[in-house]
């Protein structure tokens, strides 16, 4: 029987196979449950591919985004809110890849490993408050008045984005026939705050000046002088007009393509794509774990008139407009950049928090603290001197906008981005509108709209 | 129907209060399956193996070599029990064999011949201590130990190793648990569980079958266990593991199609009876040598059967109807199949009737592959290459037996365009979510919906599912009882499969070994098919998780499985002394 006994050793050989098969089953268990119970099959949550039990979305204010009322998924009673934060909450079809309903669904569902899908009490999952104002997402909407763009709103002290509009969008309680007008819904699934990359144009002067505060000794008593065009290094660069000779602040407010150009190629390359990474334009953050786009920017094998045009943001530079407000609420916050979120809170239907709250962290020096006083003075004259107040006097407003050529003919990508200098409404904001021309005008036109509704007036 | 209505509102009353009895049960359902679980792992895998010499076999007057199994080669070769090192003696010798407190001899063909008084033994020849037993002229004598003998052997031979410490601690834990409060916890379980399920199922209309089918199957348990006590029988931890399995199986036909529940039920009694019979042709290793060739010709008429009038379902063509009833032979016939490939360690080291086994196996594989059951063929065949590796410990021949069938199935998949696509989704089901992977899918997403806890009795969205019920079984489990119970119902058939390996050298035969060694095959492949193909971990083959999955046939053929699990079974008699074995040997029986 000892011949028996090392013979049965066939069925251990089964029965280790049989338990690394359950361990390996565990594993992927433990690794894919979440992404499982998440599938549009899933008949407890979805009906028909759409989401049918799921808690609420709220804005900052409480105001229901969406519920579940009756095992059907009712979107907020405005139709213009519904559309202004269609991105954010998201569809029924889950189009939207960034949207909430998407991103959190096991959140808004309330699925955990330990009770599944199974809530006591009848409860449908749980309730996820945003940082968002609904009413000024709405204004927000109505000022890109169906122009494809974007347009932010953050706190540059504590991160919390106030206003996230995607444009063009629709309204998911009325789903339109997208298939049937390209033109008008091209690409209307991209939150283009968050998945979107632009050629940044002027606005990517602040970097450039940043850098120079820094590392050109003297530069801010430096004298430039623009005769429209300039010769660097083989590369003719040129300015929309004639602006003479002008001090270092003066150049922002003109927007002096030539004197940028010049500070660019004195820095070369390397001290260039230096500031382009503090100022996150390679790698975008992600938003509360919402993947969000790279930008791009590369001066290796750069003819040296190239380097001069990346300075002034063109060349084949590529920006995120989230992650280049995180720059310019640096700005606006002494240098240290604060984390942007969008969640508020996540709580079970009886209010109890249902994610641990962590301390979202604080860049620290992004730039220093000059540095980050000299580009507020000089974002503040360029409005003073150039943009204009409007309504907003007494907030002061810092601005600087651009106005990125892009190809094949088309009107120019408008932006404007900058902050209010002000302890009551430490708001940083970023706007494009695609091909709307001239930063200073449409892009300017809807930031100084959506500010003056964000403090209200 | 007074009482009837009577039950109907009391249990719409209940409903109202009931809403709040899934918040504690779905908490108790884990506890009670891991702690019914443990309660019979325990006993299961801790000692009353016997280790102690049965007798001693003196060489030549002097040389005295201990006697620990029911079965001994003697020989030259050291894979031997008793090495005797003398040229004249063959490699395998003979056998001597142990019934009831009488011991036999056989010889295995050897060189030298044995003799008993000067007579050459012919087959298996009962020997006393005072016969002339020569091996090759080598005068041998088998002296069965004394009372004083056993006691001394305790402190003088016995080195005990870590192991067996460990394994002597467990028993100590095990002999505390006693069956009976198992049975109270699995009957606990199955009384919350239904009721949990009328609760729930309460407001709609309620099933009064539910209640009555788990009324019935409870008093099944609570006779059979008085049974045992009444037959003075211990070791009942299988039975209990596949009764709480089998309860668990109710849940499924109640949660999924309660009309199956009577005939659910209706099956595990006619296990139960399969159970005894079986013990019956199991109790002496040559009763169940002789009642192999009338199980195995039964199996190849059974399938000669199905081939004949088979009608397919699900693909397959493993399925008989007659009338309303419908009969999968190919379950029946795995028990058939175990009982074909046992041999006693005489017989099976002589390597004889060896051949008969490949063909009957042979036989039965290429039934099934014209059925179209390719897992039930993948089932039989690995069981198949166990039972054969048992009886000839040939690993040259048997690789070439694996090669030739793994080419042999690459031949067949090739050309049937219907395996084909059943292997082009493998690993991929998420891109065929609603076509060749919708099973799988919807598995695998109600199985995470369920969580550690599950979202409750027939609360579930798989039960929806096709095949939900036999293929799908474990993620229906997951879904609604919770990841945890699910496991554990997982894991009792790799507990049996340890049970078999550990006791293989105690048994009384190398023919239990063999079948208790080929059942826990069958198990631990057919839950390996079920489970990992519900979860793409492997094709989806369509084969039952034992005991769990609604099916008649299959359940049957469960508990024959268990009488052969069962069999290798040997410690109720390790305690007892070899000198006051109790006399149930009949002496015709190796005739």
């Amino acid at each position: 029987m000892k011949l028996m006994g090392k013979r049965a050793g066939i069925l251990f050989i089964l029965c280790v196979l049989f338990a690394v098969g359950m361990i390996f089953l565990l594993f992927t268990y433990i690794k894919d449950a979440p992404k499982w119970a998440a599938a549009p099959f899933n008949q407890h949550l979805y009906r028909s591919g759409e989401l049918v039990r799921a808690g609420q979305i709220l804005d900052a204010n409480g105001k229901v985004l969406v519920s579940t009322i009756e095992n059907e998924r009712v979107y907020n009673s405005d139709e213009s809110t519904r559309a202004a934060l269609m991105h954010l909450v998201g569809d029924p079809k889950r189009g939207v890849a960034t949207s909430l309903q998407v991103t959190y669904r096991n959140k808004l569902v309330g699925w955990n490993y330990l009770n599944g899908i199974y809530h006591f009490g009848g409860g449908i999952g749980n309730n996820i408050q945003t940082t968002v104002d609904a009413d000024l997402a709405r204004a927000t909407y109505a000022a890109l008045g169906g122009r494809r763009g974007t347009a932010c709103v953050m706190n540059y002290k504590t991160g919390d984005l106030l206003c996230m509009v995607s444009s063009p969008s629709f309204d998911p309680a009325n789903v339109p026939d997208i298939e049937g007008d390209p033109e008008k819904y091209d690409g209307v699934y991209i939150n283009r705050l968050l998945s979107a990359s632009y050629t940044p144009g002027s606005i990517f002067k602040l970097v450039t000046a940043a850098a120079a505060i820094d590392n050109l000794p003297g530069v801010q008593s430096r004298e430039f002088v623009c005769e429209g065009s300039y010769d660097l290094l083989g590369q003719e660069i040129t300015c929309p007009s004639v602006h003479g000779r002008q001090n270092f602040a003066e150049t922002m407010a003109n927007s002096c393509n030539i004197a940028y150009a010049r500070m660019a190629s004195e820095l070369g390359p390397e001290t260039m794509t230096a500031y382009a990474g503090k100022a996150g334009v390679m790698s975008g953050q992600d938003l509360d774990g919402i993947g969000v786009a790279n930008g791009h920017f590369s001066l290796t094998g750069a003819a040296p008139g190239d380097v001069g045009w990346a300075g002034v943001g063109q060349y084949d530079t590529l920006i995120n407009p989230l992650s280049y407000l995180e720059f310019v609420a640096a700005i606006a916050n002494g240098g240290s950049a604060v984390t942007p979120h969008i969640i508020d809170s996540i709580k079970t239907p009886n209010g109890f928090p249902a994610r641990f709250a962590i301390d979202l962290p604080i860049h620290e020096n992004v730039l220093s603290g000059s540095t980050a006083g000299t580009l507020r003075q000089i974002m503040r004259a360029a409005v003073v001197n150039n943009y204009g107040e409007g309504n907003l006097a007494g907030y002061g407003l810092s601005a600087k906008s651009g106005t990125a050529e892009v190809a094949d003919g088309k009107e120019p990508h408008s932006w404007f981005c900058g902050f209010l200098d002000d302890e009551t409404a430490p708001l940083a904001f970023i706007v494009i509108v695609e091909n709307g021309g001239a930063g200073k005008d449409a892009a300017a036109n809807v930031a100084r709209t959506v500010l003056e509704a964000a403090v209200g007036k | 129907m007074k009482i009837e209505e009577t039950i109907q509102s009391f249990l719409s009353e209940v409903g109202i209060l009931g809403e709040f009895v899934p918040y504690v049960t779905r908490f108790i359902f884990p506890v009670l399956a891991i702690l019914i679980f443990f309660r019979c792992l325990l006993p299961l895998m801790s000692g009353g193996r016997r280790t102690k010499p049965w007798a001693y076999l003196t060489i030549a007057g002097g040389d005295a070599r201990p006697l620990t199994h029911w079965e001994n080669s003697i020989g030259r070769s050291p894979s031997c029990d008793v090495v005797i090192n003398i040229p004249s003696i063959s490699r395998i010798h003979a056998v001597v064999t142990r019934r009831s407190n009488k011991w036999t001899i056989s010889d295995l063909n050897s060189t030298g011949g044995v003799t008993i008084n000067g007579e050459a033994a012919i087959g298996q020849c009962l020997i006393s201590r005072y016969d002339d037993v020569k091996l090759a002229g080598l005068p041998i004598s088998i002296v069965p130990v004394t009372e004083e003998f056993d006691d001394e052997y305790e402190d003088k031979f016995e080195e005990k190793r870590l192991f067996e410490r460990l394994a002597e601690n467990a028993a100590r834990i095990a002999a505390r648990f006693g069956a009976g409060t198992t049975l109270l916890l699995i009957i606990l379980f199955q009384i919350l569980g239904g009721l949990t399920l009328v609760v729930l199922a309460a407001g709609s209309e309620i099933s009064l079958k539910i209640p009555f089918v788990f009324l019935l199957y409870v008093l099944l348990e609570l006779v059979y266990f008085a049974g045992t006590r009444f037959a003075g029988r211990k070791y009942i931890e299988p039975e209990l593991l596949a009764f709480f399995l089998s309860g668990i199986s109710l849940f499924v036909c109640a949660s999924t199609n309660p009309e199956a529940m009577v005939k659910q039920f209706v099956a595990v009694l006619l296990g139960l009876v399969l159970l005894l019979v079986l013990q019956f042709f199991l109790k002496y290793p040559e009763r169940a040598r002789g009642a192999r060739y009338v199980f195995a010709g039964g199996a190849l008429l059974l399938l000669a059967a199905n081939l004949l009038l088979a009608t397919a379902q699900n693909g397959a063509l493993n399925w008989i109807r007659i009338g309303s009833l419908s009969l999968q032979p190919s379950e029946l016939v795995k028990v058939a199949f175990i009982f074909a490939g046992g041999a006693t360690l005489d017989r099976l080291l002589s390597s004889r009737n060896f051949m008969k086994f490949m063909i009957f196996s042979g036989g039965c594989i290429l039934a099934l592959v014209i059925m179209r059951d390719f897992g039930g063929a993948m089932i039989f065949f690995i069981t198949f290459v166990v039972i054969t590796f048992m009886r000839s410990g040939d690993i040259k021949k048997l690789s070439l037996l694996i090669g030739m069938a793994v080419a042999g199935a690459a031949i067949v998949v090739s050309f049937l365009p219907y395996i084909t696509a059943r292997f082009s989704v493998w690993r991929h089901a998420w891109e065929f979510s609603d076509t060749t992977g919708y099973q799988q899918v919807r598995t695998m997403i109600y199985a995470a919906s369920g969580g550690l806890f599950g979202v409750g009795p027939g609360d579930g969205a798989l039960r929806y599912v096709a095949a939900a019920d036999t293929d799908l079984v474990f993620g229906l489990l997951a879904e609604e009882w919770g990841l945890l119970v699910a496991l554990v119902c997982a894991l009792v058939p790799l507990a049996l499969a340890v049970f078999a390996f550990l006791s293989v050298k105690s048994s009384r035969s190398a023919f239990y070994a063999i079948v208790a060694c080929g059942a826990a095959t069958l198990f631990l492949v057919q839950a390996s098919l079920n489970i990992f193909g519900s979860f793409d971990l492997l094709p989806l083959t369509g084969v039952t998780l034992p005991f769990v999955s609604n099916g008649g046939s299959s359940m049957l053929s469960c508990w024959g499985l268990i009488a052969c699990i069962k069999s290798i079974d040997e410690r109720h008699r390790a305690q007892s002394l070899p000198y006051e074995d109790e006399n149930d040997y009949e002496e015709d029986d190796y005739e």
